[in-house]
């Protein structure tokens, strides 16, 4: 991430500017994690405790004995990676599909498929909720997962990346006695790992906070996403174990996506670079 | 490759999800009152909980530990709930047992999504005399009952007895309240020029309910017919302007909280923020316990009924029941809905501890409702507590229009005969509708 | 020959079928429903335009759609701006340039539920910071969530803060396609820091700005739970969004048919949306030839 032209030192404003803006950034994270590590009844009184001791990891044994965050945790873990693992591989195959192979009616459906570009999903999601209702398929990890895989998007994005890799090479590797699937897998599929790197990002984001859905589709508890468990906790405030627990429940539930965007945070910015360069 | 192991495992835990090895009946019980696992994460005290929340917490714990037999589910919903059980419902797949405001009922009734309880609570031991009248009222609908009804909730003025001493508000021990709104405002005042606080604490941010309630309250106390028929609402009358322009002074001269939701205004009050906090009769257990305590800012504390402003005295009042919700269920599951049931229905005086009236007529004569402070001061409140008529449906999506409307008037943003007009067009819109 | 074909129509085949039962039946659906009085229940009437000629005679439908406009322009020009000027400054290779980075992005993984519980008790004038930072200062505590005037500009805050992350690495991704020649060039010519910054860097970052633009209003049209988290969309619906008014009609007021009508309003907004970014883009690369 260079420049050479601009590599000369920050002027003092933009730095400045960047430090402030850090601050609001970070400011409202603190004050989190500060409240959780308070006591209930402390905080009742005057929230302005959080900015001294004592603190406390009583809030967090509460979470791990008395609720339900863990298992709503592991719901959203499993309807993100199930969403992202199903787009990638739906749309691997579409975007190798358009972009290499004839078939009929394969530019009509190619602009079909663009056309869904256009439909927002709260255009659908009624009419979808009636649907699956009448299917029976609310309340279970499947009707979590399935309305994310019709994502014209990855599929357009998937077929311009097929299309950037040089035809030679599979014709190369058909002569050489290849199947079509074959070739798919073990030559064009590897060379496409940047795409599907930003595509499963993006995918996974997307159904780490997806709201909506998890909210009209889960009918019970043990199917929330944390995005819908947390949602009755905070609107019911007054009538919980009190703000330190909330803002405990908050911390627990972010600390996981956190830890692995630390981790992963190279290749996350890679990916998101690659979005734009198209 | 990674790939096929990430879809292993992903398959593995997908199916590990879908398949239940549990052969017991489920029950799915679906409540508000609040979430409050860090404090009584596992305890089956009921006799030990306090507030709303501590007691339908500990009560459903221990009816999962009494009965091994059942899959007991929980679902705590942001009050009120009811966006949540529609959609459950349009999914078709409903919980077993919901909490619901008695006069929600007829909504779901009338659109034939409520299972009618008779046979269920006659299995349950439990008959309609045993009910109180309140209780009758709020749950029978067409005939039948619909609802098991377990409390009468009403609205009163909870009091800091100190700070009313301060203002000179205090007569032989009790606080002095008004008789009529032009007494209301000149106690206001005084207390504010005594105290420097609010008379009134109000928790009027993204609480619609509660504008509505003394809308109502005050509607009927002046014998006024809010709904004249099925598919009329009647609001913008001279009745209904008076009271609203009571409260729009009142937030103009800063005579009551203006910013604050029903959390700050909990606290604001158990703070010594003010005189006069009107909300439920959920408060006052927490309340008492809080002046009892001595380490709370609240020094003294009374409650009383909502003062005669206008006309005779009269409370707008409603109540919680448990319903069933339409659904195919097992002989089973059907059988574990008749144990809860009846289950319930032994608790129902642990749940006066809340501050609300028993739906039971047992309870409501035992000493151990009467002896508990404070419930002779609001007794009168289940006499003159009237509800709603009974054919009048979508009461909650109602309580919303008007409350979004009454929420414009009294901060001033609409005028108060615009407002009222705008709600009695909404409410008539929608009641054209069904 | 024929065998080929048809193995080429099965790669795309799950993906089809997929999308033709989860997009565009319900969508096909949902256009249907529209024109009936239909409650959330699967009660049915046909009423042709009536829901859309309600709609339009509604001002509480106006009124959100006033809300979602303010919304969209209070958000999407000052988070262009802002994820701009932090792109221009953390584009270098420092190690501090990508821990801030880093910092700026990671609001971004959190989830819509976290951010409104952190951003309640910022915002709150009682228990919140912003209240316990302004009465430090001896200042009255502004009252975010209930001031009409104040919850909107509330509602955005919270937006960007959250939303800052993806923009910038746009831009940071535009910065980085600018060709260093050209750069080069510029400093031999004389060229001081504006005008390169004028001449070259503005004018090379043209699609990536209206593409940050477009998602941008894209996502702000279609704002949801922010506002039913913070808000619930008060005081008397002030801040209420179109896609939260959409929620309400249905699931509190069970009018479906009612409600999809809205949506398909929302959809055509956003088509209309596209259809510029397209027109503009293009356009752009003509004037440019």
């Amino acid at each position: 991430m260079t420049t050479a032209a601009h590599n000369n030192r920050l002027p003092l404003t933009a730095l400045f500017g960047v430090l402030l803006g850090a601050a609001i950034m970070v400011a409202p994270l603190v004050w989190t994690l500060l409240l959780s590590l308070k006591s209930n009844s402390e905080l009742m009184r005057d929230s302005s405790a959080a900015f001294s001791a004592p603190y406390t990891l009583e809030n967090y044994r509460a979470i791990l004995v008395g609720s339900d965050v863990p298992r709503w945790l592991l719901n959203s873990i499993i309807v993100s990676l199930g969403t992202t693992a199903a787009v990638l591989m739906l749309c691997s195959l579409a975007g190798y599909g358009f972009a290499r192979l004839d078939f009929p009616f394969r530019r009509t459906l190619f602009v079909f498929v663009l056309l869904g570009l256009a439909i927002p999903e709260q255009a659908v999601i009624l009419p979808r909720h009636q649907l699956f209702a009448t299917l029976g398929w609310h309340n279970s990890y499947p009707g979590l997962i399935l309305p994310g895989l019709a994502a014209p998007f990855g599929v357009f994005f998937m077929t311009q990346y097929f299309r950037a890799i040089p035809k030679d090479l599979d014709e190369a590797a058909m002569l050489d006695g290849a199947s079509r699937l074959d070739v798919f897998w073990r030559i064009l599929l590897p060379l496409t790992l940047p795409a599907q790197a930003t595509l499963g990002v993006f995918t996974f984001l997307g159904s780490w906070n997806d709201y909506w859905w998890p909210l009209i589709s889960a009918t019970t508890s043990d199917k929330y996403t944390l995005t819908v468990g947390l949602a009755a906790a905070q609107m019911n405030y007054a009538q919980t174990s009190g703000l330190g627990f909330l803002m405990a429940q908050a911390v627990f539930a972010s600390i996981p996506i956190l830890i692995v965007y630390i981790i992963f945070q190279k290749q996350i910015v890679q990916a998101m670079a690659g979005a734009a360069v198209r | 490759m990674k790939i096929k192991l990430l879809l292993a495992t992903l398959g593995a835990i997908l199916l590990s999800g879908c398949q239940s090895d549990d052969e017991r009946p489920t029950l799915v019980v679906q409540r508000f009152f609040g979430e409050c696992g860090a404090v009584y994460g596992k305890s089956i005290d009921v006799g030990k909980a306090e507030t709303e929340c501590g007691i339908v917490t500990t009560m459903l714990n221990r009816f999962a530990a009494e009965n091994p037999d059942i899959n007991v589910k929980v679902n705590i919903v942001a009050w009120p709930g009811y966006a949540q059980l529609s959609a459950q419902i349009a999914a078709g797949d409903p919980p077993d047992l919901v909490t619901m405001h008695q006069s929600v009922i007829s909504d779901y009734q009338a659109r034939s999504l409520l299972e009618p309880l008779d046979e269920m609570l006659a299995d349950a031991g439990i008959t309609t005399e045993m009910l109180t009248p309140a209780g009758q009222r709020g749950t029978i609908k067409d005939g039948r009952l619909y609802a098991l009804p377990w409390d009468t909730i009403g609205r009163l003025w909870h009091i800091n007895t100190a700070l009313m001493a301060e203002a000179g508000l205090m007569r032989n021990g009790k606080p002095l309240l008004p008789r009529n709104p032009e007494e209301l405002i000149d106690h206001a005042r005084k207390f504010k020029a005594a105290t420097g606080k609010p008379y009134l604490v109000q928790a009027q941010v993204a609480a619609p309910d509660y504008l509505v309630a003394n809308l109502y309250t005050y509607l009927l106390a002046q014998n006024a017919v809010v709904f004249p028929d099925a598919r009329h609402i009647r609001l913008n009358t001279p009745e209904a302007r008076k009271i609203v322009g009571l409260y729009r002074t009142l937030n103009e001269e800063k005579l009551t909280t203006v910013a604050q939701d029903f959390p700050s205004a909990t606290a604001n009050f158990v703070n010594g923020g003010g005189g006069i906090f009107p909300t439920g009769t959920w408060m006052i257990g927490p309340y008492e316990e809080a002046a009892r305590s001595g380490t709370s800012a609240l020094k003294g504390y009374a409650v009383a009924p909502f003062p005669q402003l206008w006309g005779q005295s009269a409370a707008f009042v409603d109540g919680h029941g448990w319903v069933v919700p339409k659904d195919d269920r097992s002989s089973a599951e059907r059988k574990a809905i008749v144990r809860f049931l009846s289950f319930l229905a032994r608790y129902n005086s642990d749940w006066t501890r809340t501050g609300h009236l028993p739906a039971f007529n047992a309870v409501l004569s035992s000493s151990s409702f009467t002896q508990q402070p404070h419930r002779r001061d609001i007794a009168t409140m289940a006499a003159t507590g009237q509800q709603l008529p009974g054919f009048v449906q979508r009461q909650s999506a109602i309580q919303g229009l008007i409350g979004e409307e009454l929420e414009a008037a009294v901060s001033g943003v609409k005028p108060i005969d615009r407002a009222l007009a705008d709600a009695e067009r909404r409410v008539n819109e929608l009641l054209s509708q069904i | 020959m024929m065998e080929r074909r048809v193995s080429g129509m099965v790669f795309v085949l799950p993906f089809i079928g997929l999308y033709c039962f989860l997009l565009i039946l319900p969508f096909v659906m949902g256009l249907w429903i529209s024109f009936h009085r239909a409650d959330l229940f699967g009660s049915r009437h046909w009423v042709g335009l009536d829901n859309y000629v309600r709609l339009f005679a509604d001002p509480v439908f106006y009124q959100a759609m006033g809300t979602t406009f303010t919304l969209a322009v209070l958000i999407v020009p000052a988070l262009t701006l802002i994820t701009l000027l932090l792109a221009l400054a953390l584009n270098r290779a420092s190690r501090s340039a990508a821990i801030f980075r880093g910092l700026f992005f990671s609001s971004s993984v959190l989830s819509v539920t976290i951010v409104t519980l952190i951003w309640r008790f910022v915002l709150t004038p009682d228990s919140g910071l912003i209240a316990k930072l302004l009465t430090a200062m001896g200042i009255e505590p502004l009252p975010f969530l209930s001031d009409p005037n104040l919850t909107v500009p509330a509602l955005a805050i919270t937006t960007i803060w959250w939303g800052l992350g993806l923009p910038m690495m746009l831009f940071l991704a535009g910065l980085q396609q600018i060709p260093q020649d050209m750069y080069e060039a510029a400093s031999l010519d004389g060229a001081n820091r504006w005008t390169t910054f004028f001449r070259i860097t503005l004018p090379s970052l043209r699609r990536t700005t209206i593409l940050v633009i477009m998602l941008q209003t894209a996502a702000q049209l279609q704002i949801f739970g922010q506002a039913q988290l913070l808000t619930q969309g008060g005081p008397s619906g002030s801040s209420r969004p179109i896609v939260l008014y959409i929620y309400e009609v249905a699931f509190g007021r069970w009018e479906l048919g009612y409600a999809i009508a809205a949506a398909e309003v929302l959809l055509l907004l956003i088509l209309a949306l596209m259809l510029a970014q397209y027109w503009l883009s293009t356009r752009g690369e003509e004037v440019q030839r």
